[in-house]
């Protein structure tokens, strides 16, 4: 066994399993075969269903300083992450927990510790190509960053393209570049594989109905994102590209390369983002006129209805239910024309100047060969084939998977599988948790607190990128005369290996207590300096860096007197901030290392068992007799699983589990404290209390379907819902020979004002329901009411099935519903026929409702924790996209149908992943805060919880007893606003005093 | 909404009438103490006592036009450390209940066994002017009351009082009202809350008509009408005073950092003030430094940073009780500065200071949508 | 002239995670924007107290920009939300004072406006150029 992990694609995927594994104590390596990290997500810069910007927010909570703490677009960086760039998978053998992995490494062409970013090689270069990054709307050369955020920030060699001139190699000033660099292999010895490659965007030239590539104006979704973005080719200014003119007037084509016949699948994210970017070009131009055609509007996610109500209701952005058949353009104006099939079968013609294709998820090009060498199976679309009920798994024990690898979906759904593959692997290799790990030994902190400041300054010219553009000599002179500095040096490339040795020599000649380090930007090369001071046994508060170059010399070329005034007015804020600069220690807390897990259906078993397999304690609370909600009801899938024998394996598992407590008929009546250190009190059916102390909770409390009052449900014994049709069908009760006709009304409760979301199962369900009707009588009739058919991914395929078995498929809208007669025993349904026109009435043997999925009574529980609900009442997550499994509240975690509606395999994944989350945090012995955290002076604190009310993690607390207010340090992740809301001084933030502000505010006038 | 009731005044005389209440309420057992203001033997002020029986209700005077601390002060001492469990009456001016909330909402003071007696406020003089009346003659209370029911404008009350808009008591159990009634003869004794209907249940009061209620209810809206016109215009006269860097500064070049504005302040309740910490201590070095940058600064410095982070910190709470402008040795218009800039961030956020215990601080929380344009 | 010759002086509050990754952008691109503002990290645009607002522009500064990401955006939750409500409030009292609150900005700018960023440096200094110089540093009795 390995306690090592390989995740291969570092995209949001990628990145989030690895986060997570490495905080649970493996050891990860990250591969990609791009030159940076970042994957598809790089390109976009807001996200549905709220279009804000949040990927920060997968950063880990505890131990924070040992992880970057910056925008995930500038990188990332973990002790236990490696990350491996420009890396593909050659060959795999071993076996589960014992692999040897064979990398090949393509050369860079330029020494990443060497390269400065200057660009210098970029401008001599000969060879322009498209950019992919910018898809092709600008292009590049063959020596490029991909991005101007990239990390690793290295540049990089196209060698499909480079000529190999050496013009570069002559401009580069630390000679960088090497052009003879050769392929590396790599071996690495890892336990566990985890595939999170992602997806190709399909490339529409194929369906030349729609003039993609032919017609300027005809773009592609992910072109549209570029050219929206605040740092795309057109700098957010949206555009046609034929004649550079704002558009008047946009459609988007929906499905394109998903649900056709090669493709029988739907890419499940296209709706979303389509509405997503019509919202924002809206946004730029609330004139613009945006037109979306569609043929089911699949807004099936939490909170994704709510988005799409905005998007048509608020926004007026116009839907059309048709697939559009052909574009034409008209080649004058370049304008595109549509010819649409009306719901009443006739043909409109609507004209565009700006069609965007929304296109689907393809398996990348170089899926099926790394599948081989993975050793895979792929399903009949060239995704990864999974496990319906342990969705992580792939056909080869030990490699697990993640994300779109798998099947289409959005960054939500990966974020949850990404943790789901985590868990699994920590599963694998819990006997080998923290033995590949451990954070570098540095020498003992020399004690400064007692000494006056001595700072040290370092001043890097970057070659001629800063010395060129300011006056050294003068920042030099400047700095000498300030107060505290005792030492001042100008050094060509600080970045350098040599220099980094050099400086920390000096620092101890000069007994330096005290750092000043000007150079470039921070976030690349914080990590660096910071290693470099704590080797000289300084604390990492005693740093400074000031960025000359992307503050200064890059964004003041030419105006070297101003630089120069501004250069020094820099060095002199940093300098006062530091003089006045206490060293800041990291502070710990004791963590109970066992988890409670709230609910005992599939969510909560899975999870109770996903932290005893892990090897954490865990307390199993379930309210009823008998384990397993729900799922005791559910009798089949739509791929044709048991659930059934799913629920049996589950229950013994967790009955047979040494680590599992668990408590039937039992309630947690109160709970109280935060992570790392819950108190519960449980109820049993006697009502005995039980108190127990655990460091995680897992809120899997589940929901309940809705109890319909529409459609005269209750009034005639043939209008029943799904479920009850399921179960008499299982029962044998009811016999599918003796029925001639069936209806069934889709949306029964959900998508309505006061439940405005989808219910994501009833689809699935009828379709289940009818298949396995047709399957047994195939003479009759059904026919299915729906809104729109929510069978995402590769639930189209049963679509298509039942339609082609003859089921029939009727649209409603929501202000023109079915209706229900009864007359004795006999039904009638009247519906709208959207594409006959009047009314059509149905008299079947049953109707069958399809109800929506709504929570349980969650107020008490959210209550005693300080919890969340949204409108609905469902619990809130942290964020819905990035934090979809954990609350804001530290240490409680969410799964299953407590979180939102959804399937028996998303929530499998999504109790893993819960499971994960609280496994991270049980995995430690002790949380660790951060350097800069907020703390109180008891003296001089009103305990007014002007503090507490602010602070978003909980991390104050009122001492009831000393009527002060006390920081629970490793909660507190230094936001500040503590300190700012505090109105004498008695919050305070580490790092950034009153007493510091105000001497940098007197250094920077 | 609550129940009215009537209090005979007997003999015509008022305070006599209401010291048989106060009696009343600790025989019916629906207080064990009492914060009330009593006179002086002197007769020159009257200052908030704390008294443990009826018996030593010896002058006790809730409507001597005079304040002179805002008592939410001595409530928040009095509870904010542990309430005690003994029900405890306080006797309290409009604008006293009004920051008492605030402080309650700053977790400065608890509402817990308090029976909140709020009397409706016709105004108040300052300690000087109240002293230089009772020293004149006749007792200033008779001699304003007559005032009041004679409807005379009183252009010595002080300032804050002339121009305040809350005249009557918000959030209290009982109100003593006053307003629009003959208080020769009878006042309302007004219950607002269900404590309040309980204390008129003990004290077996017949309820009063409709009519009266109208009668105060008119009252008191002609009341407001009329100083809200004056706060109008001292305000826009305050502005005009006030506006610009040289304006601000002549307004508080009297001042000598003496502090007596935040320490009388019933809603500056830091136990240390900002101005106090090491943050201002600074070495020579520091002030020579700023020196030598620009040329000259006032010593002691930072007096402007002080008002301005007062009123940043105060203003949305500000309850105008215009205690700061009484205690400036300069007569800096403090108060009146206060109230201008309070208006406009207490309206930015539909907040009225000690209007609800429901309402939220504003900087405690915040809304999504609103502010969109902040520049 | 004088008036030609006067270049603001502009103290920035940028939030570590978006404003101060914009600024970077900015340089990494090379966008070439006026050299006035001087830039203070800050953790979150919310651990702004308006009290340093207040003090540079007492101290002198021509400008105080505060910039954060945009709404929704915070990586601390709300911290911007609470910005705003302080910076409000700080505007306020200086409108009503005729203290010139447009020296007092506050700016959303993620991570990726790079643009946005030095357009919004740009723009304040040629603002407050128009302006002119803060009159505090007029008076030394403040």
């Amino acid at each position: 066994m390995v306690g090592a992990v390989l995740v291969i694609g570092a995209g949001i995927g990628g990145i989030k399993c690895s986060l997570d594994l490495a905080e649970s104590g493996f050891k990860v390596y990250l591969s990609d075969r791009s030159p940076n990290i970042g994957g598809t997500l790089a390109q976009l810069d807001k996200w549905f269903p709220d279009n804000h910007c949040g990927m920060c927010k997968i950063l880990p909570i505890f131990s924070r300083d040992e992880s970057s703490q910056f925008c995930l677009r500038r990188g990332l960086f973990h002790p236990n992450i490696e990350i491996l760039p420009l890396s593909t998978v050659e060959k795999v053998e071993g076996e589960a927990g014992d692999f040897l992995v064979t990398l090949s490494v393509k050369p860079r062409g330029v020494t990443e510790e060497k390269c400065i970013g200057c660009d210098l090689c970029a401008q001599v270069c000969p060879v322009e190509v498209e950019s992919e990054f910018n898809e092709g709307l600008v292009s590049r050369k063959a020596i490029y960053l991909r991005h101007p955020l990239a990390m690793p920030n290295s540049y990089t060699i196209d060698w499909d393209s480079c000529t190999k001139c050496g013009d570069c190699v002559e401009r580069c000033p630390t000679a960088a570049i090497d052009l003879s660099q050769e392929e590396e292999i790599r071996s690495l010895e890892v336990g566990a594989i985890v595939l999170a490659t992602g997806f190709e965007e399909f490339r529409p030239q194929p369906l030349t109905q729609y003039g993609y590539k032919r017609y300027p104006n005809v773009v592609t979704s992910i072109e549209l994102e570029r050219m929206l973005s605040a740092s795309g080719p057109f700098r957010g200014r949206l555009v046609r590209p034929s004649d550079g003119e704002a558009p008047r007037s946009m459609a988007f084509l929906q499905c394109v390369g998903s649900r056709d016949r090669e493709r029988d699948y739907c890419s499940s994210a296209c709706c979303m983002y389509a509405l997503k970017e019509a919202m924002l070009a809206k946004e730029k131009n609330p004139e613009l006129d945006v037109h979306i055609f569609f043929m089911d509007l699949r807004a099936f996610g939490k909170g994704y209805h709510r988005y799409y109500e905005k998007a048509k209701d608020d926004l007026g952005i116009k839907f059309t239910r048709c697939r559009i058949p052909q574009i034409k353009q008209e080649p004058k104006t370049k304008d595109l024309l549509l010819t649409a099939k009306a719901e009443d079968g006739g043909l409109t013609r609507h004209q565009f100047e700006l069609v965007v294709l929304s296109v689907g998820q393809t398996p990348p090009p170089h899926f099926p060969e790394l599948s081989k060498v993975l050793g895979l199976d792929l399903n009949r679309w060239g995704f990864c084939k999974i496990n319906e009920f342990s969705p992580a798994e792939t056909s080869r024990e030990g490699i697990y998977v993640c994300g779109s690898a798998s099947a289409p979906k959005d960054i939500a759904d990966t974020l949850v599988e990404a943790s789901a593959a985590a868990c699994q692997a920590s599963i694998l290799l819990s006997s080998q948790r923290n033995r590949l790990v451990g954070t570098k030994i540095y020498p003992e902190e020399v004690d400064v607190r007692e000494q006056e400041a001595r700072v040290a300054v370092f001043l890097c010219r970057c070659g001629e990128e800063i010395a060129a553009a300011v006056n050294m000599q003068e920042m030099i002179e400047l700095a000498r005369g300030l107060p505290s500095v005792l030492y001042v040096e100008e050094i060509p490339y600080l970045c350098l290996k040599d220099a980094v040795a050099d400086m920390k020599e000096r620092i101890k000649d000069e007994k330096a207590n005290r750092v000043v380090l000007a150079a470039c930007s921070a976030f690349p090369y914080e990590r660096l300096f910071i290693e470099a001071i704590r080797d000289v046994g300084l604390n990492p508060s005693l740093l400074q860096l000031v960025d000359l170059r992307e503050q200064l010399s890059w964004i003041h070329r030419d105006r070297q007197q101003a630089a120069t005034e501004k250069g020094k007015s820099l060095l002199t804020i940093a300098i006062e901030k530091l003089r006045s600069q206490e060293p800041l220690p990291l502070l710990c807390q004791g963590v109970e290392r066992q988890g409670l897990v709230i609910g005992g259906g599939l969510a909560g078993l899975i999870a109770a068992l996903s932290l005893a397999e892990q090897g954490f304690e865990a307390h199993l609370v379930e309210r009823a007799a008998d384990l397993g909600g729900n799922l005791r009801d559910i009798y089949a899938t739509l791929e044709r699983g048991d659930p059934q024998a799913l629920l049996k394996g589950l229950i013994k598992k967790v009955e047979e589990n040494p680590l599992i407590y668990l408590h039937k008929e039992t309630e947690v009546i109160e709970a109280s404290g935060y992570a790392g250190n819950f108190e519960a009190i449980l109820k049993d059916k006697n009502s005995m209390l039980h108190p127990i102390k655990v460091g995680a909770i897992i809120i899997a409390t589940g929901g309940e379907q809705y109890q319909p009052t529409e459609y005269r449900y209750g009034e005639s014994e043939g209008i029943i819902t799904q479920r009850e049709l399921e179960g008499r069908l299982a029962s044998g009760e009811l016999d599918s020979k003796e029925l001639r006709s069936v209806v069934m009304i889709q949306c029964v409760g959900s998508r309505e004002k006061e439940r405005p979301y989808c219910s994501r199962v009833c689809c699935s369900q009828a379709l289940k329901n009818s298949l396995n009707l047709k399957e047994k009588n195939p003479e009759v009739d059904i026919f299915i009411l729906y809104r729109d058919m929510m069978s995402y991914g590769f639930k189209e395929e049963h679509y298509t099935e039942a339609r082609e078995r003859g089921v029939i498929f009727i649209n409603y809208e929501v202000d023109h519903k079915p209706e229900v007669k009864t007359n004795g025993e006999a039904l009638q349904v009247q519906v709208i026929d959207p594409v006959l026109g009047g009314t059509l009435k149905i008299e079947p043997d049953l109707v069958v409702l399809s109800p929506a999925i709504i929570p349980n009574d969650n107020r008490k529980l959210a209550q005693m924790l300080n919890l969340e609900l949204n409108e609905e009442g469902f619990f809130k997550e942290a964020e819905v996209k990035f934090r979809p499994v954990d609350f804001l509240k530290e240490g409680v975690f969410l799964c299953g149908l407590a979180h939102s509606p959804r399937e028996i395999t998303e929530t499998i994944a999504q109790a893993q992943a819960a499971a994960q989350r609280a496994a991270s945090l049980l995995a430690r012995e002790r949380l660790e805060s951060g350097r800069v955290v907020s703390e109180v002076n008891e003296r001089r604190c009103s305990g007014c919880e002007l503090c507490i009310s602010v602070c978003p993690y909980d991390a104050r607390v009122k001492d009831e007893e000393k009527g002060v207010v006390a920081v629970i340090e490793a909660l507190c992740q230094g936001c500040g606003a503590c300190a700012a809301v505090c109105p004498n001084d008695a919050a305070k933030l580490r790092g950034f005093t009153d007493r510091q502000v105000f001497s940098m505010v007197d250094a920077a006038v | 909404m609550g129940r009215n009731a009537i209090l005979e005044v007997e003999d015509g005389n008022l305070l006599n009438t209401l010291n048989m209440l106060w009696r009343k309420l600790f025989e019916k057992k629906v207080i064990d103490a009492l914060l009330i203001p009593q006179e002086l033997p002197s007769g020159i002020n009257v200052v908030q006592t704390l008294v443990g029986s009826p018996e030593s209700l010896e002058s006790p005077n809730p409507l001597a036009p005079v304040l002179p601390v805002n008592s939410a002060r001595i409530v928040s001492q009095m509870t904010k450390v542990a309430p005690s469990p003994r029900r405890v009456g306080v006797v309290l001016r409009p604008c006293e209940l009004r920051a008492l909330i605030e402080l309650v909402k700053l977790k400065q003071a608890s509402l817990e066994n308090l029976v909140l007696i709020g009397i409706d406020c016709f105004g108040t003089y300052s300690i000087k002017e109240y002293s230089k009346l009772a020293q004149e003659g006749s007792p200033p209370t008779e001699d304003f009351l007559k005032g009041v029911k004679e409807g005379r404008e009183d252009s010595s009350l002080r300032e804050a009082c002339q121009t305040c808009e809350y005249p009557t008591p918000m959030n209290a159990d009982l109100i003593i009202g006053l307003m629009g009634m003959d208080f020769e003869k009878s006042i309302l004794l007004q219950a607002s809350t269900p404590e309040g209907e309980r204390i008129l249940e003990a004290l077996e009061l017949k309820d009063s008509n409709e009519t009266e209620v109208a009668k105060r209810e008119e009252a008191i809206s002609q009341l407001i009408a009329q100083r809200t016109k004056k706060r109008d215009e001292l305000l826009e006269q305050t502005e005009r005073e006030v506006f610009g860097l040289e304006n601000l500064l002549k307004l508080f070049a009297p001042c000598i950092n003496c502090r007596n504005c935040k320490t009388v302040c019933p809603l500056c309740y830091c136990k240390e003030c900002f101005f106090d910490s090491p943050t201002f201590e600074m070495e020579a070095e520091k002030y020579l430094g700023w020196a030598e940058k620009r040329g000259t600064i006032k010593m002691p410095t930072d007096t402007l940073l002080f008002h301005l982070t007062r009123m940043n910190h105060m203003a949305i709470s500000c309850v105008g009780c215009g205690m700061c402008q009484e205690a400036c040795p300069n007569d800096i218009p403090v108060s009146n500065i206060f109230r201008l800039v309070g208006l406009r961030v207490q309206r930015i956020f539909d907040y009225v200071p000690g209007r609800s215990l429901e309402e939220e601080l504003p900087l405690a929380t915040f809304k999504e949508d609103e502010l969109q344009e902040v520049g | 002239m004088a008036d030609n010759e006067f270049e603001p002086n502009i103290v920035g509050f940028l939030c570590n995670w978006c404003t101060y990754t914009a600024a970077d952008l900015a340089g990494t691109t090379r966008m070439q924007y006026p050299t006035n503002l001087r830039p203070i990290r800050t953790m979150c645009s919310g651990s702004v107290d308006p009290v340093y607002v207040i003090r540079a522009l007492l101290s002198g500064a021509d400008g105080v920009l505060v910039g954060g990401c945009h709404p929704g955006d915070c990586h601390y939750v709300s911290g911007n939300y609470k910005a705003r409500r302080r910076i409000t409030i700080l505007k306020t009292i200086l409108n009503t004072l005729g203290l010139e609150d447009e020296r007092v900005w506050l700016r959303w700018i993620s991570a990726a406006e790079g643009r946005k960023f030095a357009d919004t440096v740009s723009k304040f200094t040629e603002e407050l150029r128009k302006q002119g110089p803060n009159p505090v540093k007029k008076y030394w009795s403040t």
